[in-house]
């Protein structure tokens, strides 16, 4: 009698142990984990080249999944960090975040590997290997691919407002936008169309897509941060807040976070939004007929003859200290760089692999002609900033979305004010 | 008769301000894209697209099996050992049982959000973030559950457990045999609270849960729907709350008094 | 037993210990005495999300029990379809906050709407739902008063019940008016109910998360930044564990503090 009882409670208990085991158990058939993005392309790419692996070496299987969904994989890496479930290889880790990882030894040092400098130095310039040095000097990431991030506009829409090009100064964007707003009210008198959005959100990672690409822009590519001290409140910074200021005061710019709606893109609610390669592939899928859009350089103060610069999204690939084969893992990720597995990518994901030779090599030079579209964004690469290797990134960021978020979107405070307050705030950070 | 008009009249408008949002969710998930911006009820055809979108980009069976497993086993194991816990407080004597049951009422009435980082602390200590222990382990003892049983034991026949104790019946046999069948009202009061707001929890699972096979429904719509795999589509979140929503509103539909019933005791926490 | 040690009061003492600490877990802990706290009373978004959630209590509370009360009355007599009327209201309360918080933000969309389509058909001026940061948090506590009131219109009904009708007969001999009646029949004897809401609805309204971090990740303007959605930012965003177990444990002796207010002044009532 007891002991049927006794049983309940026991086979209750002993399900909990099984299921709890049975969910590590998966990984022991495979010797590495490798995470990618979770663009649907990129899963794709990343699956077929993990499958070629595992064909040639079924010794040394590898076990793929996209990195977690979250609201930014930033923050789901941080808690991978954090509850020791990291996997060995990442590739989709911000740059910015490195330095952090680094310093508090999570990610390994990959110049520790006999080639890799020969490897890298054949793949990339020593340009883009400086801006990816951690200031103790060893390098711990593989800047992979770029997204440069440009102005997508509705052709379309634009042509039908007699606009023949796109806005390339403020000034332009101003006329253009007042043109687009004057028609564009509804029967109530509303304005229901915009020129362009930006995500109204205050989380960091969004003033990435509108302030530091504009900044970058204005001042030629400068830094946000030297030695360890704000050095970003300079006049073009308050060039950018000013300008997009008078965008969300003029209502160019919605303070809706028209986000939340079908894609307001493609249904012609805005006619412009600064963004990446990436969109190439969504905005074809996903347009109504009839639709045509195309890319232009982000605007800056004064027009120049010269492509202004633009920030790259680098997403670079890490080793995890988790990782018990390194070696075996830069070999993967000497084959997963390899220059027919890079066409593969560029293929599939639309995105570009930050190399050198992009534009020279032969390999790359079909794809590139039947795309006109990316290879407009290959020649913007030339005119890139990635993010410079200090720690605090993400606080930074934050700090100047709040003050961002009062002074551009709101007007609450004098943009001056904000960049004075978020540089004070920022030496603070760096003074810990 | 005016007046009674009037009064089905308000509650009416009640009851559609009520309802509406839902009718409205479950048929723009229906609708082709372009009709979905425009809050109509009836689009012009049925279209499962966006199901058949939403089933390629997430698991949401998995995802579906996860809570239903989850929120099963920590609801068996409330009812276990909650009763366990509420028949030792209240028909056992030992040394320390009223200390023990103010201690129950103490942890009851501390705010969880001062245990909430140390709770995930714990799990990464185990190494158990990213496991199904993760969800179930902490949620497998409430105080509620316990108070409740208490109050509901101590009304159950002394007679009863004596002619059990004859029948050569252990402590156990008593809470499964004789104390469960005369409690039934409690059982299905803490079953359905413990699965609702096990089922509804999307906190703890955000933080203890990151691997994709392992996330609730609720977890895998919320991040489905902040995160970028959407890809802007409104029609294929909104599936995406349907399939959330609908397995707790069949539950309702079934069960309706019993949920009713459960939440007015609810109020008993206070 | 064991389990209970270890899941609640362990927690609780850790999260004491943490206080004390600066430690954003991927490196080691360093012990920073009084740091945190010192750090808490100079940051402005903890007396922010303080502040927040306070806004939220003032217009959820007082939002819950008039709407809740109201139907509650009208619902307290023989009618037909009542058992209708009950399963539509209580519908909210059941769904998961997930689902509540996709389906309004499309209703709260600024352009299109349902709301604001229905104040420009009616020939009032859009207002700014989530947009304006005055409007923000009354907005989520709007939705959070039409999700939760079912369950408080139940508690009313079993409290309504419980009044004698002797009562109301007395009453109606010496000619007193409906209002009349509520006030000095109704309201005194639901006084216990009313204490349950506000207590349930406190309690409630610290724990709001899912809503801002779906809707409106805090913003505009800070002005949804709730107590937990602020924790889960140090915590989660951040790393700073530390800092985000010391805001948990401010963030609780407030709900005790404002709890215990609450108990006073409603018994003074009575």
């Amino acid at each position: 009698m007891l002991s049927k009882q006794l049983n309940i409670i026991f086979i209750f208990l002993t399900l909990i142990l099984i299921l709890s085991s049975c969910s590590k158990q998966n990984k022991s058939k495979y010797l590495l984990t490798y995470w990618s993005s979770n663009n649907t392309y990129e899963i794709k790419f990343s699956k077929m080249i993990v499958e070629d692996w595992n064909k040639l070496h079924p010794d040394k299987l590898i076990k793929f999944q996209p990195v977690p969904e979250g609201q930014s994989s930033e923050e789901v890496i941080l808690a991978a960090v954090v509850g020791e479930t990291t996997p060995d290889i990442y590739s989709n880790m911000w740059q910015g975040d490195v330095e952090t990882y680094a310093h508090a030894g999570v990610v390994l040092p990959l110049d520790k590997f006999p080639d890799f400098y020969k490897f890298m130095y054949a793949r990339s310039d020593s340009s883009v290997l400086n801006e990816v040095k951690s200031q103790d000097g060893h390098v711990y990431q593989i800047p992979w691919k770029i997204n440069p991030i440009m102005m997508i506009y509705n052709s379309k829409l634009l042509s039908g407002l007699g606009i023949k090009t796109p806005p390339k100064t403020y000034t332009e964007f101003y006329k253009d936008a007042a043109i687009l707003q004057n028609k564009s009210r509804n029967a109530k008198g509303y304005v229901d169309r915009w020129f362009g959005y930006s995500e109204v959100l205050p989380t960091w990672w969004q003033r990435l897509f509108d302030y530091y690409p504009l900044y970058l822009a204005a001042s030629g590519g400068k830094p946000l941060i030297k030695n360890d001290k704000a050095v970003f409140n300079n006049k073009y910074s308050l060039q950018v807040f000013n300008f997009l200021r008078t965008l969300y005061k003029n209502n160019y710019f919605s303070r809706e976070r028209l986000s939340a709606q079908q894609d307001i893109f493609l249904s012609g609610v805005i006619a412009s939004r600064f963004t990446g390669p990436w969109d190439i592939a969504h905005t074809k899928k996903f347009a109504p007929e009839g639709f045509r859009f195309n890319f232009s350089t982000i605007p800056v103060a004064d027009s120049t003859n010269k492509v202004p610069y633009t920030y790259c999204d680098p997403k670079n690939i890490v080793i995890f200290n988790t990782c018990k084969a390194p070696k075996i893992a830069w070999e993967f990720l000497k084959f997963f760089l390899n220059e027919k597995n890079e066409k593969k990518f560029l293929e599939i994901t639309d995105q570009l692999p930050r190399r050198k030779d992009l534009l020279a090599n032969s390999l790359f030079e079909d794809y590139f002609n039947n795309n006109p579209l990316m290879m407009k964004f290959a020649q913007q690469a030339k005119r890139i900033r990635g993010i410079e290797q200090e720690l605090y990134l993400k606080e930074v960021f934050d700090i100047i979305s709040q003050e961002y978020e009062a002074s551009v979107i709101y007007g609450v405070k004098s943009t001056k004010q904000a960049l004075a307050d978020a540089e004070k705030a920022v030496n603070l950070l760096y003074l810990k | 008769m005016i007046k009674k008009t009037l009064l089905y009249f308000v509650l009416l408008i009640g009851a559609v301000s009520f309802l509406y949002p839902f009718i409205w969710m479950i048929s723009a998930s229906l609708a082709p894209d372009k009709e979905i911006g425009s809050l109509v009820l009836l689009p012009s055809h049925i279209t499962f697209d966006n199901y058949h979108q939403l089933i390629q980009k997430i698991p949401v069976w998995r995802a579906l099996f996860n809570s239903l497993f989850v929120s099963g086993l920590v609801t068996l194991g409330v009812l276990i050992f909650g009763s366990m816990t509420g028949y030792a407080l209240a028909r056992l004597e030992f040394r320390g049982r009223n200390l023990l049951f103010y201690i129950i009422i103490f942890t009851m009435t501390i705010p969880f959000q001062i245990t909430l980082i140390p709770q995930y602390i714990i799990m990464v200590k185990l190494h158990w973030t990213d496991t199904y222990l993760a969800l179930v382990v902490p949620g497998l003892m409430n105080a509620f559950g316990i108070i409740l049983f208490r109050q509901y034991f101590k009304s159950v026949p002394q007679d009863l457990i004596d002619a059990a104790r004859l029948d050569g019946c252990g402590e156990f046999g008593i809470i499964f045999r004789v104390m469960w069948p005369n409690s039934v009202p409690a059982l299905v009061t803490v079953g359905i609270l413990t699965f609702m707001a096990s089922w509804n929890d999307v906190l703890w699972p955000l933080i203890v849960i990151r691997d994709q096979s392992l996330m609730t429904m609720p977890q895998l719509v919320t991040l489905f729907v902040v995160g970028g795999r959407a890809e802007s589509q409104l029609g294929v979140k909104l599936a995406s709350a349907v399939l959330l929503a609908l397995p707790i509103i069949i539950a309702y539909m079934f069960f309706q008094k019993y949920f009713i019933n459960s939440a007015s005791s609810s109020g008993l926490k206070g | 037993m064991i389990h209970f040690l270890i899941f609640m009061a362990f927690p609780v003492f850790f999260s004491i210990f943490l206080t004390f600490n600066k430690w954003d877990i991927i490196s080691p802990m360093q012990f920073i005495g009084f740091k945190n706290f010192v750090r808490l009373f100079h940051d402005q978004f903890f007396f922010k999300s303080i502040f927040n959630t306070l806004l939220f209590l003032l217009i959820n509370i007082p939002l819950q029990i008039v709407v809740a009360l109201f139907f509650a009355e009208l619902l307290n007599q023989k009618l037909k379809l009542m058992g209708f009327f009950r399963a539509a209201f209580f519908l909210p309360v059941i769904v998961s906050g997930v689902v509540v918080t996709i389906v309004w933000q499309q209703l709260y969309g600024f352009d299109s709407g349902l709301l604001n389509r229905i104040l420009v058909s009616l020939g009032f001026d859009r207002i700014g739902w989530l947009v304006n940061p005055k409007i923000a948090m009354p907005s989520i506590a709007i939705m959070a008063t039409w999700k939760n009131v079912g369950l408080y219109i139940i508690l009313f009904l079993v409290g309504l019940q419980t009044v004698p009708k002797q009562l109301y007969e007395a009453a109606d001999l010496e000619g007193a008016n409906h209002w009349q009646k509520f006030s000095k029949i109704t309201l005194p004897l639901i006084n216990p109910t009313i204490f349950i809401v506000v207590i349930l609805s406190t309690i409630g309204g610290f724990s709001l998360f899912i809503e801002p971090y779906i809707m409106t990740g805090g913003g505009p303007l800070n002005s949804t930044l709730s107590a937990l959605l602020y924790i889960y930012k140090q915590g989660f965003f951040y790393g700073n564990m530390g800092y985000a177990a010391t805001l948990g444990f401010f963030f609780a002796f407030i709900i005790v503090i404002v709890v215990i207010l609450q108990k006073k002044y409603i018994e003074k009532e009575i």
